[in-house]
């Protein structure tokens, strides 16, 4: 039972219909199917080391998925994240390099992204303009602004601090990547929250139907606002990480991520629309292109066929979603 | 010091002698319009206080208002006594005012127990929501209200009557001072009605402020104490029930008298079949039904919720698919689920759902009268503007539409005029059969009397109309013959000589 199926117990329907009506099975079958077929066909991919790979490669859009997903849920859109990735590595490196410590790096970097996820979100929430320019703009201003200051160099990272290294290539009793360690540790909390803490509900409220969460007392604009600094800090995790992987801060880091963050995000059932879709969701679709992507790689299928594929499978699970969801509401 | 439906005992004593709220020289204006002008509304605890009025006259504003939905321009709030200041709907919501409003203010995708305890999850220790606590919660609350509804359903999935009982049951599941209810009937059987009734009067005996608000006279004379009438934004009067009638309420309303709400001027219906429905079934609802509607004649159907009313009158003008039989219009078989050839051959519906199914709201009038004759209007494959323009210029003053011009937003037009626009647009096409499908839902008295006069003029120009509707004042006073319906069969068929309440009740009920 998932953890949003626990709201919904006893209802009609038998057990079976009703894990199927669920999305996050229906999209576990689906993962289950990538893994059988790949294991099949592709030598070493159900490997210990190749799973924990993809995992650890995957942690990345998992952490900022969350972030995305609850964006998504709230009513709005986030595509700043891809760039914030680039940005919020230059406070990281330089504080580092001036310091020489990780926590002041990362202080300082997580500073830098509260303070994006505080302009979109006013920009969004109390200024009402639409979220996907507001984004659109952060996301072309921080880009620019990476280059600009970098002047398309990267700023390579001088201390070498074991723990800052220990984040990209550290592993959990040697096996599971401290990077997947911490977006597990991160999608359990938000998804306990999501489901069973008052603001997460009041989240799909909001993004369920605005007009009504006012009546019902809610805060509309401050929910809102609070989802984009969520979103922010997310990207800023998954962009330390980042940083730590290349060593630097690098003026094309990120580079189409939160296009990758929202197709997983849309293939895991969070609506555009918003009120719909749950984080297990979207951390299942991170996980299934992550695994199709690395088995076709494994396939020796060139990443041009990746892409192709991965749209058409974008475009089919959603409509797949549309047909099921106008047959539940009886239309 | 407030009131829980769930947990009566919990409660202390209210005192009776303190107003529960009192709103004192309200103002509320909007671009170019007064919608309330200096109102005082006082509503006193234990008591359940009627507030009607034509649309338009500022009802739904000080509901609204109420609400925490606007803030007022001018004017002073006291609850119990104390002076209170409310901006938004949490504001109102802690003071203890519950209002039910009209459209449904509820999450879909959420279960019905979530949706009961939207404004407040109850919690436990560590401030995670206590599910275990809402699932038994909502279920203890429907069963002491009497309401028959799933707590664990998904509320989307719910009918409209049910999502309405959930509204009712949300304002009681906190506690409440003052209870609004925005014409929380319109969608539910005559057996909910009375259940909701009871629960009013329950609500009232724990010393609840409830304020009442619907169109539906008897309604009102059945449940309320005090009534408030307001009309153009101005406070009319303020009565206990006892002190009006059915005429003065009437007259406080609309500002004068409505001797006959039901004039009929045209003459006996002919004898020309206009339409022929045999052996008509769907596969949701429909079974058998068979009946035929003469020029100039209005045919009446009755039958209480679920009955099958609007299937029917989808399925007649070719809107839904059927499993079997056959409809002709004029002696043309019309095949089902074909709104083209429905048109063609003059059979219209005018849709008891005129946001969703009939109008578009952002559109100018002429746009919205024309849509289904433009090509009447073509030349060349372009709409001739002129043409267009003189012709819902017609109608416009034949139906006199209350419009400033033929340019104004659809959505701007009172619910009786934005019909008129509709009807227009149907007439305009050449029809022969109309089916109108509760033609005054959620429309005032006085527009209502101009509905009927035009349904009474559509038949005195030789269409045969065919009427859904719930409403048995409606259905006697307009219709040459009355059809009820049961369970989607046809129970009974009578000319409006043979027929009584007491018969179209019973056939109504099977």
């Amino acid at each position: 039972m998932s953890l949003a199926n626990i709201a919904s117990a006893k209802a009609q329907p038998s057990l079976l219909a009703r894990l199927f009506a669920r999305q996050e099975l229906a999209l576990f079958v689906c993962l289950v199917l990538v893994l059988v077929f790949f294991s099949v066909t592709v030598e070493n991919f159900f490997s210990v080391r190749n799973m924990t790979n993809v995992l650890g490669q995957a942690s990345l859009a998992l952490t900022a998925g969350i972030g995305c997903a609850i964006v998504f849920i709230s009513g709005e859109v986030d595509i700043s994240i891809g760039s914030l990735l680039a940005t919020i590595a230059l406070p990281l490196i330089i504080i580092m390099n001036d310091t020489n410590s990780l926590l002041l790096g990362v202080g300082g970097a997580l500073l830098f992204g509260l303070i994006i996820g505080v302009v979109n979100g006013y920009l969004t929430a109390y200024a009402g303009i639409n979220s996907l320019i507001v984004t659109l703009g952060t996301m072309f201003i921080m880009r620019g602004g990476v280059y600009l200051y970098t002047g398309q160099r990267a700023i390579p990272d001088n201390t070498s601090l074991d723990s800052f290294i220990a984040l990209s290539d550290g592993r959990l009793f040697n096996v599971i990547p401290y990077s997947a360690v911490i977006a597990i540790v991160l999608l359990a909390a938000f998804g306990y929250m999501m489901q069973h803490r008052p603001f997460g509900r009041q989240i799909y409220a909001v993004g369920g139907n605005q007009e009504v969460a006012r009546l019902a007392g809610y805060d509309v604009r401050r929910v809102k606002f609070i989802c984009f600094i969520i979103s922010a800090l997310l990207a800023t995790v998954a962009g330390i990480i980042l940083a730590a992987r290349v060593g630097s801060a690098q003026h094309t880091a990120g580079l189409n991520f939160e296009f990758q963050v929202v197709a997983a995000t849309v293939l895991g059932g969070v609506s555009l629309a918003g009120g719909i879709g749950s984080l297990t969701g979207m951390a299942l679709g991170v996980l299934i292109l992550q695994f199709l992507s690395n088995g076709l790689r494994g396939l020796g299928l060139p990443t041009e066929w990746q892409l192709v594929i991965t749209g058409m499978i974008i475009i089919a699970a959603v409509a797949f979603d549309e047909a099921k969801r106008r047959r539940a509401n009886g239309g | 010091m407030s009131v829980d439906f769930l947990h009566p005992g919990e409660g202390a004593a209210v005192d009776k002698d303190v107003p529960a709220l009192e709103l004192r020289g309200i103002d509320k204006r909007f671009p170019g319009v007064v919608a309330l002008d200096n109102v005082d509304f006082t509503l006193e605890p234990g008591k359940i206080h009627a507030l009607m009025g034509e649309n338009g006259a500022g009802k739904s504003t000080l509901i609204k208002i109420m609400a925490g939905v606007y803030g007022k321009d001018a004017g002073t709030i006291r609850m119990r006594g104390r002076e209170v200041d409310i901006k938004s709907p949490r504001d109102s919501l802690k003071q203890g005012i519950k209002v039910v409003f009209q459209e449904i203010a509820l999450i879909s995708e959420f279960t019905v127990a979530e949706n009961i305890f939207l404004e407040g999850y109850p919690t436990g220790k560590t401030g995670s929501i206590d599910w275990k606590k809402i699932r038994a919660e909502s279920a203890a609350l429907f069963n002491r209200i009497g309401f028959n509804v799933d707590p664990a359903a998904r509320t989307g999935s719910l009918p409209v009557s049910q999502q309405q009982m959930v509204e009712i049951a949300r304002a009681l599941a906190h506690e409440a001072r003052v209870v609004v209810m925005d014409e929380p009937t319109s969608s539910l059987t005559p057996n909910e009605v009375s259940l909701l009734f009871t629960v009013i009067r329950r609500l009232a005996n724990l010393g609840i402020a409830v304020v009442y608000v619907s169109h539906k006279l008897d309604e009102v004379f059945e449940i309320a104490d005090t009534v408030t009438v307001l009309r153009d934004g101005r406070h009319i009067s303020t009565k206990p029930i006892g002190e009006h009638t059915n005429d003065t309420l009437i007259q406080d309303m609309i500002g004068r008298r409505i001797d006959n709400l039901f004039p009929r001027q045209r003459g006996a219906a002919g004898s020309k079949i206009a339409l022929s429905v045999d052996r008509l079934s769907t596969a949701k609802k429909l079974s058998e039904v068979s009946f035929e509607a003469r020029a100039g004649e209005v045919l009446g159907f009755f039958g209480l919720m679920g009955a099958g009313r609007t299937e029917l009158a989808k399925a007649i003008v070719g809107y839904d698919p059927i499993t079997a039989g056959t409809i002709s219009v004029d002696g043309q078989r019309l095949a089902p689920h074909d709104t083209r050839t429905g048109v063609r051959l003059g059979i219209g519906l005018l849709t008891e759902d005129r946001k969703s199914e009939g109008l578009m709201g952002e559109l100018p009038v002429y746009q919205n009268a024309s849509l289904a004759s433009l090509g009447a209007f073509a030349r060349l494959g372009f709409v001739d503007k002129a043409k267009e323009h003189k012709a819902v210029q017609d109608y416009v003053d034949r139906f006199r539409i209350k419009t400033p011009s033929l340019f104004q937003q659809v959505k701007n037009l009172s619910g009786g005029n934005q019909q008129k626009v509709l009807i227009s647009r149907w007439l305009m096409r050449g029809l022969k059969v109309i089916v109108v499908d509760e033609p005054t839902r959620g429309i005032d008295v006085g527009a209502k009397s101009e509905i009927f006069a035009l349904i009474d003029r559509l038949a005195g120009e030789g269409l045969a109309v065919v009427m859904m509707t719930s409403e048995m004042p409606e259905l006697l006073g307009l219709a040459d013959r009355i059809a009820v319906m049961c369970e989607g069969r046809l129970t009974a068929i009578m000319t409006r000589d043979e027929a009584t309440q007491e018969k179209i009740l019973n056939a109504a009920i099977g």
